[in-house]
């Protein structure tokens, strides 16, 4: 029993922040920023102009990958077709609602980091990118 | 501006996160290290020669090799400590609870919260 009693009251904590953390996130998804969000990258991923640079990109950005020569040319279109694809209104309008949403979460996480004792986002932290992948 | 709500949902998820048995010990790890006269001695010589070898490398200089080994065998010194050892282990139990937990928070968003808020931290 006195071996149990740590573990019980360990695994009552994980649960107590699994649970927090599932309400925070159920706030934060129905933020007017975090729909706004949303709403802009619905927007952008359905965009025609998106869809066509996109795939523009993805092919050079392939023969980068795999060829040896001429990759200068390839180079300079894969900018071209970012600058341009910075400059659509739609994406315009996303990079705002995301820099928005980034702002609000980070306020939220030093919260949570200032009451934890120790940076919460920093230690959980997975990948490079937002998208979860 | 944070309404209310999510202001306390936040502490509440922080709270709960500094009354985990991983932020505890490594809380007490970390003081452990705080208090210990040697430990801080050595991470402060390690960060100061990092940083002088840095910035040299950083302006173009040649570092002579045994620079480098010196550096690396301070940075051993420095890893091998048991009080340091301690704190590390304790570190990788931090980060699997904290990314156990943003699972939780990630589900309903459909996206990783620790990236983007430290994207957006100045």
């Amino acid at each position: 029993m006195n071996i149990q009693t740590p573990i019980i009251a360990n695994t009552e904590l994980n649960t107590r922040a699994d649970q927090a953390a599932r309400e925070l996130g159920e706030l934060l998804l129905h933020t007017p920023e975090y729909q706004a969000f949303l709403k802009a990258l619905n927007a952008a991923n359905i965009n025609p102009a998106v869809q066509k640079i996109s795939a523009e990109m993805r092919s050079h950005q392939d023969a980068l990958r795999w060829s040896l020569k001429n990759t200068g040319e390839h180079e300079a279109e894969l900018a071209r077709l970012e600058t341009e694809f910075e400059t659509l209104t739609v994406i315009q309008d996303y990079r705002l609602t995301e820099e928005a949403v980034c702002r609000m979460f980070a306020e939220v996480d030093l919260i949570i980091s200032q009451a934890a004792g120790v940076p919460f986002a920093a230690n959980a932290k997975r990948s490079g990118c937002g998208c979860g992948g | 501006m944070l309404t209310e709500e999510l202001q306390n949902s936040a502490r509440t998820l922080g709270e709960a996160l500094s009354a985990s048995q991983s932020v505890q010990t490594y809380l007490k790890a970390q003081a452990n290290c705080g208090a210990d006269l040697e430990v801080v001695d050595l991470e402060n010589r390690l960060l100061a020669l990092y940083q002088e070898l840095f910035g040299r490398q950083q302006r173009g200089e040649a570092l002579q090799r045994s620079e480098i080994d010196a550096y690396n065998t301070l940075k051993s010194q420095v890893h091998q400590h048991p009080l340091i050892l301690e704190r590390d282990a304790a570190l990788i139990l931090v980060k699997q609870t904290c990314s156990n937990v943003a699972d939780d928070l990630n589900f309903p968003l459909g996206a990783e919260f620790a990236a983007l808020s430290q994207a957006g931290s100045v």
